[in-house]
């Protein structure tokens, strides 16, 4: 997969360092990265490795120590807002109904919500939320409030999509129809798509690169590019060249020492 | 996570139907017979200890006279609360927002807390008489701490995430404070507020107490002076119902903001604890 065009996010060695009340802590350290146009890319790394704090910088609301980030060939300052946020505890506001929360993005960005209305309406359809538009978050399940923040992090069509681990607190059986209905959209919008996880069949099975990380500081430890083609189904899952793909990438975890195998996750 | 809470609320919902809404009452009732009993049974005098027959007799037959007096003391409950409310609230927000000013008032708000503000009143009446002002500003002193106190804790405890969020979506501060912040806040706002009145119906007694010419406070003065005891109890119970009166329109103001809020969450689905 070679693209003449220049990629459309450059991530160029970008450092962070925390500074905790003790010691610093480096987060990030000269990591480079290139997500082309259309392109889904998966982060697959240890907990705690840095991947949440990239994902911030890549969206200009941390800033970097060291280095730059280049989106549409201009370099990010501040929050870059033609993309859409997907967060691991989903992030709605308890105060607002599916709905709003939807509209959320288009009040923020002083678009006309009543257009929007039926954008948003038309997205929880395709997530399979008809009729929870009037629901309050406390009356949705875990999978639901993810959906209707995919919803509206996709609701206003920006280019980008930059997915923190939406799906890790989620039971497997819906993390795979959030993946599927995930594919589909992705599928239908070609969004330029960055997703966290600590998951490698959900990287291996949404991806067309999976970026393996190394534990903190982070970079990258190889870069894999995933020919299996698409749409893909379940079915993808028990393919010998998908389990080649997650052996590979179990094995480069074990040469890197993360003993703690990434699949076992933090209940909830 | 919600498998069936239709359920377990409906067990929870049918046992406040049959009991919680009766219980205080009988609570209530059963304390004041004991204490109308136990004045019948040992013959107590008046100017010891009422029956609580006498008091609320005296409560309604007298009623002009508390209706007049307390006029003053809900005004001073009105304006020192509300004048806690309109202060405590902004500097809450930039409380919040610098951590300068936060660190430069942080000092002087403890210590106007700490300081017995009983010891202040005297000092109020030599600087600005016997009218509605001290009171007020008596009112507003005692009330304002857990304003300023509970709104800072509720500003503060806004999930990161969510305002990272709205950044993303081209937020501004502004945007971002009434949108995000201020209704995270709101909860814990309302649990100062609610503190905050049941202590500006203290506060402005005190302010009556120590030195006014009008009020229920100054009622219970004059009543106690004159070994009133009856006056005294009906004073208090006016009080009471004053108390109460402003507790609940504060709590009613609160179920209607929060309305669509799943608190009790826990309570609802049976959780228990």
């Amino acid at each position: 997969m070679s693209s003449s065009a220049a990629p459309l996010i450059q991530v160029r060695a970008v450092s962070k360092t925390f500074r905790t009340s003790q010691e610093l802590v480096p987060a990030i350290q000269r990591l480079s990265i290139d997500v082309r146009q259309g392109e889904f890319v998966s982060l697959v790394g240890p907990s705690g490795c840095g991947k949440t704090s990239l994902m911030m910088i890549i969206g200009g609301l941390l800033d970097a120590d060291h280095g730059e980030v280049i989106i549409h060939g201009q370099q990010v300052r501040g929050p870059f807002t033609n993309l859409g946020i997907g967060f691991q505890n989903a992030e709605l506001l308890d105060w607002r109904t599916s709905l709003e929360n939807i509209l959320l993005q288009i009040e923020m960005r002083k678009l006309p919500v009543k257009q929007y209305r039926a954008v948003a309406l038309n997205l929880l359809r395709q997530v399979g939320l008809d009729g929870f538009a009037d629901k309050y978050p406390y009356e949705l399940s875990g999978g639901m409030r993810q959906r209707v923040a995919l919803c509206r992090a996709l609701v206003h069509d920006p280019d980008i999509l930059l997915l923190d681990e939406p799906f890790g607190a989620l039971d497997a059986l819906t993390r795979d129809q959030m993946n599927y209905d995930l594919q589909r959209i992705w599928l239908e919008k070609r969004k330029t798509a960055i997703l966290v996880t600590h998951s490698i069949e959900e990287a291996v099975w949404l991806s067309d690169r999976v970026l393996v990380m190394t534990p903190r500081p982070t970079d990258v430890a190889e870069d894999i590019a995933i020919d299996l083609p698409r749409p893909r189904d379940l079915e993808v899952k028990t393919d010998p060249k998908f389990n080649h793909y997650t052996g590979h990438i179990r094995r480069i975890f074990q040469q890197l020492g993360v003993f703690r195998m990434p699949e076992i996750r933090r209940g909830n | 996570m919600v498998t069936s809470p239709k359920t377990r609320a409906s067990v929870s919902d049918r046992g406040l139907c049959g009991f919680a809404w009766i219980a205080p009452i009988v609570t209530a009732l059963v304390c004041l017979s004991l204490w109308e009993l136990s004045v019948r049974w040992f013959h107590v005098p008046i100017y010891l200890l009422p029956a609580p027959s006498e008091v609320v007799r005296k409560m309604f037959t007298d009623y002009k006279l508390f209706y007049e007096q307390s006029l003053p003391t809900l005004a001073a409950i009105v304006l020192g609360f509300g004048m806690a409310v309109a202060v405590g609230v902004p500097i809450a927000i930039f409380m919040v927002y610098s951590r300068l000013f936060r660190h430069s008032v942080q000092a002087i708000l403890i210590t106007a807390q700490v300081l017995p503000k009983v010891a202040l009143a005297p000092l109020f009446i030599v600087w600005f008489g016997f009218g509605l002002l001290p009171k007020v500003l008596m009112t507003f002193l005692i009330s304002f701490f857990p304003i300023v106190i509970d709104s800072v804790i509720g500003l503060a405890s806004v999930r990161p995430e969510s305002l990272m969020l709205v950044r993303s979506m081209g937020a501004g501060r502004w945007q971002a404070f009434w949108k995000v912040r201020l209704p995270y806040a709101l909860p814990s706002m309302f649990g100062g507020f609610k503190v905050a009145i049941t202590f500006a119906v203290v506060g402005t007694l005190v302010a009556e107490f120590v030195g006014s010419d009008s009020g229920l406070g100054y009622l219970l003065v004059m009543a106690r002076g004159n070994l009133d005891t009856l006056t005294v109890f009906a004073v208090i119970g006016w009080l009471v119902i004053i108390g109460f009166a402003f507790y609940y329109a504060i709590e009613l103001l609160e179920k209607f903001v929060l309305r669509n809020r799943g608190r009790n969450r826990a309570r609802d689905l049976g959780a228990g604890l």
